[in-house]
């Protein structure tokens, strides 16, 4: 029994284009845009390229016939992509010499049966199904690379291609379950009706998966494993804070896009811009990700003096910043300096826009989320303190926005239109008002009747607030959430909690391995319909860490959001479709 | 993982039984012989011929790691082995060396196949297959080297850590304590720096054998970091180079969404275009018809 995490995905997509290499030959690998995306985010040009693949490109495009190379297909068994490709065979000339195919998912019987027809049928040498129809994000993170979704879900005008899409995440929610050899309980929180129809969608999937691959669910400990289907409209808060741990902080400030920061430095050569990105290859990344920036900047510095202490370079404290120096006298640590000179700049850049607007906001918004101040003391005039915000002209729209929506959340009982319409004046906002009805979509109720968890732990003032889904995390694994909220779809196996972590059955062979790669405990699967913010990604990793490594607690959704794109996503809820979409 | 191929291959081989007229002759990919276009003529030998140096390359690089292997191997026996450590330290010394070599002649490899690239692009657009696989696997290629050269540089680093290491404990062990900036300034100096030091270990409690550790080990420090002044030229010219690239260079949705549509060359079209005009069925029936008389002007 192999153990099978987030970070083992692209070892298994290397694996799938090195299962077809041949020692001498290059091969042209042809993806359409979802496999692209999976691809992506798990390999480099310079993987593929090790394993045989010497050109990239995109099915949808006009190519350029290279017949004297074998083709690899790595598509979604969608009717697009099948197209394509039988035309790549249609005429007298083939585009290229044969073909591999790999299907995300699995192909449905009629595009199936017509690439049994065509000449493809002639010069297929593979033909799988490779079950990975998502994109591990990060180590405990998934994505399903659908930022429409929020629409989809919850517009107001009406939408065709709801039940299409509702099938496709249910499919690519059975992948992920199927890679990693899940078949976890599913629940699904019970006041939204799209979490019911989304939980049932996804059970008939799994379990069609499951027939083919009985070893999903296997092992006495993944009997606990459980899938939670949980709306946005849950818990809007959390998308709308703005967070001072480093990722948060920096998505949400910053412009990056892409998981790409951009930023300008000297360096040794004539190029000043830096595009560098913030994903899991770059170690200091994963360390600081969900630090607070307070202890940011100073970690860094740390690192980076304890570093050229070792390197034996002489640093002045001013020159810490000055990269081109260090990087002329020992340019063979370019990939170390660079590392450090981009968090300092990160870090610098959200200090920056922090403290141009940003710390007026923070003690207020907290107080609103939390209800009350920092000494505990429940908020009494919640209006007096956001008017002084709402009448700063040097707020940002959005921010205002913000603002509102949590002192409406904080409102237990409501706002009257009224108010409603003399903050919206006060701030000067009528552009972008309807932001704050189409929440209504979302079903978002008050969050008065949820108890929150009391929680211990010393947190910084400006930082008090916790997602709720940390505290569904933690409930789900002792085994105290209650059914009634989050009933299950089917019954689960009965649960027995005194059963221990690491089955005896494992034996000797992995004792070689490091801790997460051979450990078999139970799975926590969260997905969250409507978008993820950088806090619940964060509270995945913490839940995770507190057990102690007997559960892992993945968390994913059709894409992850930021403060910006979740406003502008509920701003475009009662507008009718963009048809390029 | 699903395998479907035998399923494919049940639906066609049924339809051939059912339609068999619609297939004609067995098209065995491995023997079919492939129909010539000028187009995919020109460019099936540029690509071939990149294709071959970019596997030497890539073969050359591959023994420029084993090499550091060998000298990370040959590095870890001084503290264990009972050979002469002069004889140690030529090995090291020359398989350094080597590597050096090595790596100087794959870094003109490697520019000169970057400037092979540039020109296919000038050349064949950069949207060309033959410029995009040139363009990748030079891209990989140099990414693969500097790996091959980092190792090699961290292999030097734990070597110099190594041998300060040692002189400092056989110093103490003769009752002198060497510190750090010492050290740094005995190796700044050469071969002075060692006289300056064994004079002033004249007065300590004196073993010869320590002597012969410290003296042994301060010249391998000075070779070393000769060595290292040599290849950081090199390491320069490729921080400079990974400076000018943006990081989306190695990135697979960059590469792909930057493509664009391929466009046949204009001769090949007009040739197609040729073609579709005699096959004209309006030229063939009626040739009097107006639409006929238009086409004529192509």
């Amino acid at each position: 029994q192999i153990w099978v995490c987030l970070k083992k995905v692209p070892e298994i997509l290397n694996g799938v284009i090195k299962s077809v290499k041949k020692e001498g030959e290059w091969k042209v690998l042809i993806v359409d845009h979802m496999s692209m995306r999976i691809l992506s985010s798990c390999c480099k040009m310079s993987d593929i390229l090790a394993e045989g693949v010497t050109i990239v490109e995109d099915i949808n495009k006009r190519r350029e016939p290279i017949s004297s190379l074998e083709a690899i297909y790595l598509i979604s068994p969608v009717e697009k992509s099948v197209r394509a490709l039988i035309d790549d065979f249609k005429d007298a000339a083939f585009t290229y010499k044969a073909a591999h195919i790999f299907f995300t998912d699995t192909c449905p019987d009629g595009l199936f049966a017509e690439i049994g027809r065509s000449r493809v049928a002639k010069v297929v040498k593979t033909l799988k199904e490779i079950n990975v129809a998502f994109l591990p994000y990060e180590s405990q993170v998934f994505s399903l690379d659908d930022p429409n979704s929020l629409y989809s879900f919850y517009s107001s005008k009406p939408n065709e291609g709801k039940e299409k899409m509702i099938e496709t995440l249910a499919e690519q929610i059975a992948t992920l379950c199927d890679t990693l050899k899940e078949y976890p309980a599913i629940r699904y929180r019970k006041y939204e009706k799209e979490n019911a129809r989304l939980a049932d969608e996804v059970y008939q999937r799994l379990t069609a998966h499951k027939a083919d691959n009985p070893t999903m669910g296997e092992g006495a400990d993944k009997a606990r494993s459980q899938l939670l289907i949980v709306d946005r409209g849950f818990d809007p808060i959390s998308p709308i804070l703005h967070e001072l741990t480093f990722q948060a902080m920096a998505y949400d400030l910053l412009d990056i896009k892409q998981d790409i920061y951009s930023y300008q430095s000297t360096g040794i050569g004539n190029s000043n811009d830096r595009e560098v990105l913030l994903d899991e290859d770059d170690e200091l990344w994963v360390a600081l990700r969900h630090m607070h920036i307070a202890d940011v900047t100073k970690k860094v510095t740390e690192l980076l003096q304890t570093f050229c202490q070792s390197k034996r370079m002489n640093t002045d404290n001013a020159n810490i910043k000055d990269l081109s120096q260090m990087l002329k006298k020992m340019p063979q640590y370019q990939k170390e300096l660079s590392m450090y000179s981009t968090h300092l700049h990160l870090a610098g850049a959200c200090m920056k826009t922090y403290k141009a607007s940003v710390d007026k906001l923070c003690e207020v918004e907290q107080d609103l989320a939390m209800g009350e101040n920092e000494e505990g003391e429940p908020l009494k005039d919640a209006m007096k303190s956001i008017v002084p915000v709402l009448l700063d002209n040097e707020i940002k729209a959005y921010d205002k926005i913000r603002i509102i929506l949590l002192y409406i959340f904080h409102m237990k009982k409501g706002i009257g239109e009224e108010n409603l319409a003399k903050l919206i004046q006060h701030a000067n906002i009528m552009a972008d008002s309807n932001i704050i009805n189409n929440l209504q979509n979302l079903g978002c109720n008050i969050i008065a009747g949820v108890d929150r968890k009391q929680r211990t732990e010393s947190t910084y003032q400006l930082s008090r607030w916790v997602p709720i889904i940390k505290d569904v995390m933690e409930n789900a694994i002792e085994d105290k959430l209650d059914r009634k909220q989050w009933p299950f779809i089917s019954d689960p196996a009965p649960i027995n909690t005194t059963q221990t972590a690491v089955s005896a059955r494992f034996g000797h062979w992995h004792k070689n391995k490091s801790p997460t790669e051979y450990r078999s405990g139970p799975r926590l699967i969260i997905f969250v319909i409507g978008g993820l913010s950088h806090s619940e990604m964060r509270s995945a990793y913490e839940v995770t860490r507190a057990t102690d490594g007997k559960w892992e607690v993945l968390i994913g959704s059709s894409h992850i959001l930021t403060p910006t794109s979740f406003l502008n996503d509920l701003k475009s809820l009662d507008q009718v479709p963009n048809p390029d979409c | 993982m699903r395998d479907m191929l035998q399923r494919l291959q049940t639906i066609s081989e049924e339809l051939e039984d059912y339609e068999p007229e619609l297939y004609g002759d067995e098209y065995d990919v491995d023997k079919g012989t492939l129909s010539q276009q000028a187009v995919m003529f020109e460019n099936t030998s540029p690509i071939d011929d990149i294709l071959k140096e970019a596997h030497s390359i890539s073969k050359e690089i591959s023994l420029l790691h084993l090499e550091v292997e060998r000298l990370t191997i040959n590095n870890e026996r001084f503290g264990t082995s009972v050979r002469r450590l002069t004889l140690l330290k030529k090995d090291s010394d020359s398989i350094a060396r080597g590597i050096q070599q090595r790596g100087g002649a794959l870094h003109i490899r490697l520019q000169a196949l970057g400037q092979e690239s540039g020109q296919l692009e000038e050349r064949e657009g950069p949207n060309s297959a033959v410029s995009r696989i040139a363009r990748a696997q030079h891209d990989t290629l140099s990414h693969l080297f500097r790996k091959a050269m980092n190792d090699y540089n961290e292999a030097e680093e734990m070597q110099r850590s190594a041998c300060r290491r040692r002189i400092k404990r056989q110093a103490s062990i003769i009752g002198t304590e060497i510190t750090d900036e010492q050290l740094d300034g005995m190796v700044d100096k050469g071969g002075e720096g060692w006289t300056e030091l064994s004079q002033s270990l004249q007065g300590a409690r004196s073993s010869r054998w320590a002597m012969c550790e410290i003296k042994g080990r301060h010249k391998e420090l000075v070779e070393l970091e000769v060595r290292l002044k040599e290849v950081h030229d090199l390491f320069l010219d490729m921080a400079v180079l990974v400076e000018e690239q943006s990081s989306k260079v190695n990135n697979i949705e960059a590469n792909v969404c930057g493509t664009q549509e391929y466009t046949e060359k204009i001769n090949v079209n007009v040739k197609r275009a040729l073609q579709y005009k005699r096959k004209n069925p309006c030229q063939q029936c009626c040739p009097c018809l107006p639409c006929w008389n238009q086409n004529r002007l192509l």
